[in-house]
């Protein structure tokens, strides 16, 4: 989603970002129901995972408002050569 | 073992929020590496950790003004529909063929704004 709000709908990367976790939410919401009924979620792991990310998305979201946008725009596309790499690696 | 799970948790939340992304690209290889799920569990339960993971760091964003909730919606609505989709989609293809499409775009995509990027930070070459 970040690539097509920056090259197709002209947001900068900061906006890109923040849009695209807002719409992460139900997006989520629909998989982990879909995995959720059939019985593909494990709780208690969970759990401990959101306990832990609680804490972090503040910190990750005032890292970001602080970084640059071409520091940001080079972080994310350094981000996704990786994923895709190990993607087809893998 | 399950307790090293918070501080996983922290970095997959602080990378979520950073990059607007959900975090199921760190956690799914972890639980499956880590501790021993399958793939359809692992990413079952990353979807459940990210929904109030990017609440947390959607509320930060909105707080800052740099959340478009006009177009977040749009977005989830067309993102729902290609939860049900992809699904379908990837049931019907080989799992490794889709793997491989999907890492080539992700990698052209990566490299184009990593470009761009540097560009920005020295605008004379």
């Amino acid at each position: 989603m970040v690539p097509l709000l920056v090259s197709v709908l002209s947001l900068s990367q900061h906006h890109a970002h923040a849009t695209s976790l807002a719409a992460v939410v139900l997006i989520a919401a629909g998989g982990a129901a879909v995995f959720g009924s059939a019985g593909e979620v494990h709780l208690p792991i969970a759990g401990f995972l959101a306990v832990g990310a609680l804490i972090g998305a503040p910190m990750g979201a005032r890292l970001m408002a602080r970084t640059s946008e071409a520091n940001l725009k080079i972080a994310f596309g350094a981000f996704l050569v990786i994923v895709g790499t190990t993607l087809v690696v893998g | 073992m399950w307790l090293l799970l918070v501080p996983i948790g922290v970095a997959v939340g602080a990378f979520s929020a950073a990059f607007g992304v959900g975090g199921g690209l760190l956690m799914v290889p972890v639980l499956v590496l880590g501790y021993g799920l399958d793939q359809h569990a692992a990413q079952g339960t990353s979807l459940v950790v990210i929904i109030p993971t990017a609440v947390v760091g959607a509320v930060a964003h909105h707080r800052r003004g740099l959340v478009d909730w006009r177009l977040a919606l749009f977005m989830a609505a067309g993102g729902l529909l290609g939860v049900v989709a992809g699904s379908r989609l990837a049931l019907a293809t080989d799992a490794e063929t889709l793997q491989t499409v999907f890492g080539l775009v992700v990698i052209a995509a990566g490299a184009r704004l990593a470009v761009q990027g540097n560009r920005q930070r020295h605008p004379t070459r």
